[in-house]
């Protein structure tokens, strides 16, 4: 326990408190206050070394929100087609389930399945652009997580519990490495035009200080809030008001030198400054090839708003944005509760050729080497049927990928049981996951704490291990 | 190979990483006396309060009052001066900005500069302890301890239509100096200790303010971690201590056993949430009812006919939802009401809000013939309308649900279905391992929570007593006597001056008599708090932290704060008290998401912050960027961050902008046209002083090059003013 405590930084006063926790920009220095983990440095958003040497610098995580069925795209269960139209066999356990449906009968798949690529991985014919990239693929068919519902369990994914209030995983790698372009948000949430169920509170830093939480990109060219200078404010004005700003609080700041707070602040509103010139270019897609917009879907009416954010993405990556969260189907989008034909019809039809083509993309430009790439929901769907042509929630055991980032391609890690119902092999939690993913970034899931009510809080909460599988 | 067949064994397996090394412990399914340590036995916060004689100090000249005393003997002791007072006018804007969250006006200045009086300053605090501003502003410090929101929270985040009065007993309460201890029983126990007090009902709201999921699937699991919130706020609010630790074993720091964690759950073992708490007399009760009665009356006929198109659908959709439950649950849901036993009754109220729908609900479902007959029959109960007395202003409380509580169990690793043995409601073992002496009240509530809140509230109570003495310090001086105002553990600070903390206590408790207006006027009145915040390198070699108090904390105000000052220094503050949360709007290219109401009249969009809605999954935006708390647990201090998104809030913000330009407006308006004059009356409104001749040079030099861009002098004077609003020593407390 001791072991794991000693990278929590003992908070010497208030003023110390902040100031390490995340309130100094662009390495000011107060010298006699310096202790402790240099994660908690007071240049919150500064470049950080890793635990370990990383093997991907950032993420791109597609959440396929609602959950998507494992069992009709990535884990086919002849068993379960012998078996539909049966009740489930009393061996694999009867769960409590969100709707109630655990007593109801099997329901088989009917896609036709293929083996691609030299791994000779299984992918239903509702993927058939990603299943040309399954050799890049590390397909997870063991995972497990703890919630029922929509919310919670799309709250866990993201930040380890099913209860909001702790920190994302976007928020605690950008604690955990700084920003790699201050100019851009380090870590940035992209939706469908619905919300995401729970919100904001996916995203959020928790606990942790407010400068490492996510930062929602909205659609058009002024993709933060507030980004575009008042009305018939033009640069050189916007420019004036801000040196005179500066004139201001140096002048404020003549006896107060040791308050780097102060200083802070006064860079905060240089790097806003530059943010409104920046992130407008980075989602700028006037410059991309016909081609390239053609490869992620955007010449397709239902695919281009999907596609619009998968290139967005590999944008980002490029500027040296860490963590890039894409939702496809925010608001639950992939629920089938009934007709799961005509649901996942449709949003695997918006998701294969966007992601296929970010996948194709990323490796082109050589950025999939340091660019972890990870699919799943917030879990899968049942093997028994709702309303006769859907499937409930399965947090038992479903399916997640990585690619990229030093995931090795071309395997597969853990299995489900017969019928797709729980995991079989190799268990791996949402914590595992998420220690897995920190770790091929460099850092440790132990040792990334947080003083938080007298306990140096981790991603991992309790838990946790790594799936040495996806890299050795 | 097990299967995770429930989340709980599972959880097993990973709790059994957080409680190594000793494990083994959550397995003894036996209470066993515990024996603590010398260290835990004589840690500082269990110590009995005494009043420490005042100490001796070389420079007594500067010790103008008892507090003050105690703070130089501990500065000399280190060998550290303290600092100069800060100058007059610094030191009213602070004393606003502290207690009332709001700067003065230069008027108020002036009379407070020109002021030689002996009695001027004391009249300044007096007035502001007395202004009704300053509940708006400590309300709002209680309010991120009690975790306060205005909706559900998890995925429909629904709007809680009647918190908000909690919201508004909160401000009352500390604008009517109602001492803590009154403060603490009303919130916790209102219900047992004040039967009919409207306002101890709207206070035990406090343990109403838990995120809740309306829908969640297995209610049992729900209520324990409603149980567990409640818990973990109680502890860390009231009594500092980190007991959410103890939940799955003893704690690793602190004497908090596993099972202290389930004897402080027991006293709320037996709630329930009240939603329809009726806050009227039973004179006004009887008036409302005769009316109600009368149109019931009249409009029999139509709610029979109405009723008729609603229940059939009602009742299906009653058995789709019912179904969903296991089977324990709706046979629970089915059975007679006196074969309940009190755990049953626990689940019934968790399981009947979900089979519960209203008229709205089920009319929204209708459709064909059935919609359009409902349609025409609610049009002729229309009619009746006008003798329709207006429902009843209720609130959302905490209530027993009965005289006898179901058993409270110490669970492993937390689970709820892992119970290792039952135990009663009791306090801190290390403080008194016997049971809790509990009086059930009129056979119709436990008294649980009335013998906490007595517990809690008593004087001799080395623990709550210090934790509200040092919250006050920390509220006034930016930084408590232990610098960890919920954490009074082996993890958190130790007091900086354990002496003053005890006298601080003392006083408070015995001399105030729980008064937080008399212990802050204290503070106010002594040399300690009016020191400048310059910096003294002399000083800070030997206290680099400020931990001793030898200057005062310059700090960023919080976001509320800084808007409300916005406004107030634009005369744009509309300083209507109460009601319901307000919508100001959100910033462009942000859908109106989760119910946040998208034309709200204008005069709600400048009211002070702290009747902004709080929307538990989208706070504020302005708000969340100076870092409001989340809401979902108690927040004793808040972070300070900088970011760039703070500066495109201030920066951009059309809002600001449109204040910036009031606050030229007025300075205008105020003053006469030339240039100067301007700038002179901005400077007295935004930062409380006025410019030095470098300044307004700097000022003039600003505005004709702005002029010369803009082609629109007013527009560059709004321009320099916008700039004040966004400078730190505009948004800094100094």
């Amino acid at each position: 326990m001791l072991g794991k405590l000693q990278h929590h930084w003992p908070v010497q006063s208030r003023r110390d408190f902040f100031t390490r926790a995340g309130s100094g920009l662009a390495g000011m220095a107060l010298a006699s206050l310096v202790a402790g983990d240099a994660r908690a440095a007071k240049d919150a958003l500064g470049a950080r070394k890793p635990h370990h040497p990383a093997k991907a610098k950032s993420v791109i995580w597609l959440f396929m929100e609602g959950g998507p069925s494992h069992i009709d795209l990535f884990d086919p269960k002849p068993k379960l087609n012998e078996l539909a139209g049966q009740p489930m066999p009393a061996s694999f356990g009867k769960p409590i389930t969100a709707m109630g449906t655990a007593g109801n009968t099997l329901m088989g798949s009917p896609r036709t399945w293929k083996q691609y690529g030299k791994s000779g991985a299984w992918v239903s014919n509702w993927y058939p652009h990603i299943a040309n990239h399954v050799d890049d693929l590390c397909i997870v068919r063991s995972c497990w997580a703890n919630g029922l519902n929509h919310v919670g369990s799309v709250c866990q994914m993201n930040t380890g519990d099913i209860l909001a209030g702790r920190p994302s995983m976007g928020a605690w790698v950008t604690y955990g490495l700084g920003a790699a372009n201050r100019n851009l948000p380090a870590f940035v949430i992209l939706t469908d035009d619905r919300e995401v169920v729970g919100g904001p509170k996916n995203w959020s830093s928790g606990f942790l200080p407010a400068t490492f939480q996510g930062t929602q990109f909205r659609q058009g060219d002024a993709p933060i809030l507030h980004l575009k200078s008042p009305k018939g404010t033009s640069t050189e004005r916007q420019r004036s008001k801000l040196d005179y700003l500066k004139e201001l609080n140096e002048r404020w700041s003549r006896d107060k030198a040791e308050d780097t707070e102060l200083e802070a602040r006064i860079q905060s509103y240089e790097l806003a400054y530059k943010m409104q010139a920046e992130a407008p270019e980075a989602v700028d897609l006037s410059r991309e090839s016909e081609k390239t917009k053609e490869m992620y879907g955007l010449n397709d009416p239902d695919l281009s708003a999907f596609g619009t954010n998968c290139l967005l993405a590999r944008r980002m990556v490029e500027r040296g944005v860490r963590f890039v969260e894409l939702y496809c189907g925010s608001g639950s989008g992939w629920d089938a509760h009934s007709n799961i034909e005509g649901n996942h019809g449709k949003w695997c039809r918006v998701s294969d050729k966007p992601v296929a083509g970010l996948l194709t993309d990323l490796k082109q430009r050589g950025l999939l080497d340091d660019t972890l790439v990870v699919w799943g929901g917030e879990f899968g769907r049942t093997p028994f049927n709702e309303k006769g042509n859907g499937r409930d929630h399965n947090p038992w055991g479903f399916t997640m990928w990585m690619a990229g980032g030093g995931a090795k391609g071309g395997r597969y890690v853990g299995s489900t049981d017969e019928i797709g119902l729980r995991y079989q092999e190799r268990p791996c939690h949402v914590h595992d996951i998420h220690a897995s993913i920190l770790h091929l970034l460099g850092l440790d899931h132990i040792k990334l704490t947080y003083m938080h009510n007298g306990r140096a809080e981790r991603p991992t909460i309790v838990g946790g291990g790594l799936i040495n599988e996806i890299w050795s | 190979m097990t299967f995770p067949r429930s989340i709980p064994i599972a959880l097993l397996a990973a709790a059994a990483v957080c409680a190594e090394p000793n494990s083994t412990e959550t397995k003894a399914a036996e209470n066993k006396p515990k024996a603590f340590t010398e260290r835990q036995r004589s840690w500082w916060a269990f110590q009995p309060v005494a009043k420490p004689a005042l100490p001796a100090v070389k420079n007594a000249a500067w010790a103008k009052t008892e507090i003050d005393r105690f703070v130089l003997a501990k500065l000399e002791e280190k060998g550290i001066a303290p600092n100069p007072a800060a100058d007059k006018a610094t030191l009213l804007r602070r004393a606003y900005l502290t207690l009332i969250g709001l700067p003065p006006t230069p008027e108020q200045t002036q009379a407070f500069v020109s002021d030689a009086s002996p009695g001027a300053w004391e009249k300044v605090v007096d007035g502001l302890l007395a202004s009704e501003h300053y509940g708006e502003r400590w309300g709002r410090h209680w309010l991120d301890l009690a975790r306060y929101a205005d909706s559900e929270g998890f995925k429909s985040d629904e709007t809680r239509p009647n918190v908000w009065r909690y919201r508004d007993y909160v401000i009352k309460s500390l604008n009517s100096g109602k001492p803590y201890d009154r403060f603490v029983q009303e919130q916790i126990a209102g219900d047992e200790l004040f039967p009919g007090d409207h306002d101890a009902i709207v206070a035990t709201g406090f343990n109403r303010h838990f995120p809740d999921e309306s829908n969640a699937a297995n209610i049992m699991q729900r209520r324990q971690e409603l149980l567990n919130d409640i818990t973990d706020v109680t502890g860390a609010t009231m009594m500092a201590m980190t007991y959410g630790c103890a939940r799955c074993h003893d704690h690793k720091f602190d004497p908090i056993l596993h099972k202290d964690y389930y004897r402080l759950q027991a006293f709320f073992a037996n709630t329930r949430i009240e939603d329809g708490a009726e806050l009227v007399s039973s004179e006004r009760k009887a008036a409302w009812q005769a009316k109600q009665d009368l149109w019931e009356q009249k409009t029999a006929d139509i709610r029979k006919q109405i009723d008729a198109v609603i229940q059939p659908r009602y009742k299906t959709r009653y058995q789709e939802r019912l179904t969903r439950f296991p089977e324990e649950i709706q046979a629970v849901l089915n059975m007679p009401a006196e074969k309940r036993n009190p755990f049953e009754w626990q689940m019934y109220q968790k399981a009947k809000a979900q089979v519960t729908f209203s008229e709205a609900d089920i009319a929204a479902m209708l459709k064909g013939d059935d919609k359009a007959r409902y349609n025409e029959l609610k049009k002729q109960l229309a009619v009746f309308d006008k003798i329709k007395p207006a429902p009843l202003p209720t609130a959302q409380t905490m209530m027993d649900e009965s005289a006898s509580a179901p058993p409270t169990h110490v669970l492993a690793v937390g689970n709820h279905e892992a119970k290792l043995y039952a135990v009663e409601p009791g306090f801190l073992s290390i403080l008194d391992p016997a049971d809790a002496k509990v009086q059930p009240v009129d056979g119709r509530s436990t008294g649980r929570r009335a013998a906490l809140a007595r517990w809690m509230t008593d004087p001799s109570n080395p623990i709550t007593t210090r934790v509200i003495a040092n919250r006050i310090w920390h509220y006034t001086f930016g930084r408590g006597i232990v610098a960890t105002p919920s954490d009074f553990g082996a993890m958190g600070e130790r007091p900086s001056n354990k002496e003053l903390l005890d006298w601080f206590t003392y006083t408070f408790v015995h001399e105030d008599k729980w008064s937080i207006k008399a212990a802050t006027k204290r503070l106010l009145m002594s040399n300690a708090w009016a020191q400048s915040s310059v910096f003294n390198e002399a000083s800070a070699e030997k206290d680099p932290s400020n931990k001793f108090g030898w200057r005062f904390e310059r700090r960023r105000l919080e976001g509320e704060t800084i808007r409300d000052s916005m406004l107030s220094a634009a005369g744009a503050l509309n300083a209507k008290m109460g009601g319901p949360g307000v919508f100001p709007p959100l910033p462009p290219g942000m859908t109106t998401r989760g119910g946040w109401l998208a034309n709200e009249k204008s005069e709600n969009t400048t009211r002070r912050s702290v009747y902004t809605f709080v929307r538990r999954n989208a706070r504020y935006p302005m708000f969340e960027a100076f870092d409001m708390p989340d809401t979902h647990e108690p927040c004793a201090r808040r972070n300070q961050t900088t970011s760039s998104t703070q500066a495109l809030e201030l920066l951009n913000n059309e809002q600001v902008v449109g204040w910036a330009s009031k606050l030229a407006q007025r300075a205008s308006n105020d003053s006469g046209m030339t240039p100067e004059s301007r700038i002179e009356r901005a400077y007295r409104l935004a930062y409380v002083r006025a410019p030095s001749p470098d300044e307004l040079k700097s000022a003039a030099a600003f505005l004709a090059r702005q002029t010369a861009l803009v082609k629109d002098g007013d527009a560059a004077f709004a321009d320099l003013c916008h700039m004040l609003l966004n400078s730190n020593e505009f948004v800094f407390i100094n």
